[in-house]
């Protein structure tokens, strides 16, 4: 058996790691997603109070109006500034969307990583590890 | 303390690329240098590239709220 050329106890600080590094990421990647959901709400809680602004500025600009003669600047004022603001919301909306898409992808590889291919490198290491302290007992045995 | 996950993940990645170091010092023969070309190469590639993604997607976040503050 060949000579052993490994620190033991390193190598299992590092699969001692790699288990911790699994769940901190999962969690990451649970806070990340979780955030993603927040904005999207958040936007559209943020859309639907200009849609609901903006239909109670339009009511009161079209009350002015029949009223005949009267200055309804400001309320036709109150209108474009509604309708703004919900178009800079929707806006927003699409970018997070396309955003979030962009990310999709990347982010089911790297679950994927820590489904299967985290897990395989944890046996594997375990393995070495198994193997080289294998090794080692022989070698004290044979001393 | 609520920290940004991709922050998170970072500073993790770099806790694990030091004990791979540590690791990686001592250990060097052929089942090392396939572990390290199978298993730790493409799972810090993988991690990086998903952590600079998710950072990019917080920093879209973060502009979406402030700037849908009115």
């Amino acid at each position: 058996m060949r000579p052993v050329h490994a620190d033991i106890d390193a190598l299992k600080g590092f699969h001692e790691a790699l288990v911790r590094f699994r769940y901190a990421a999962r969690e990451a990647a649970d806070r990340g997603e979780a955030e993603i959901e927040m904005t999207r709400a958040s936007l559209a809680a943020k859309a639907s109070r200009w849609q609901a602004q903006l239909e109670q500025d339009q009511a009161e600009l079209d009350a002015c109006r029949s009223r005949g003669g009267a200055d309804c600047s400001a309320y036709a004022l109150a209108v474009e500034q509604s309708r703004e603001r919900l178009e800079h919301v929707r806006r927003w909306q699409q970018r997070v969307e396309v955003q979030a898409g962009e990310f999709g992808g990347v982010a089911s590889v790297f679950r994927n990583l820590l489904e299967s291919g985290v897990p395989r490198s944890e046996s594997q290491l375990l393995a070495s590890i198994a193997h080289l302290e294998a090794a080692r007992r022989v070698q004290a045995g044979g001393s | 303390m609520n920290t940004r996950p991709d922050r998170d993940g970072e500073e993790q990645l770099r806790l694990l690329g030091a004990a791979w170091e540590g690791a990686a010092q001592h250990w060097r023969d052929e089942v090392a240098r396939q572990f390290e070309a199978d298993h730790w190469t493409p799972l810090a590639q993988q991690s990086r590239a998903y952590l600079e993604a998710l950072g990019r997607m917080m920093d879209a976040l973060e502009s979406a709220e402030r700037e849908t503050e009115f």
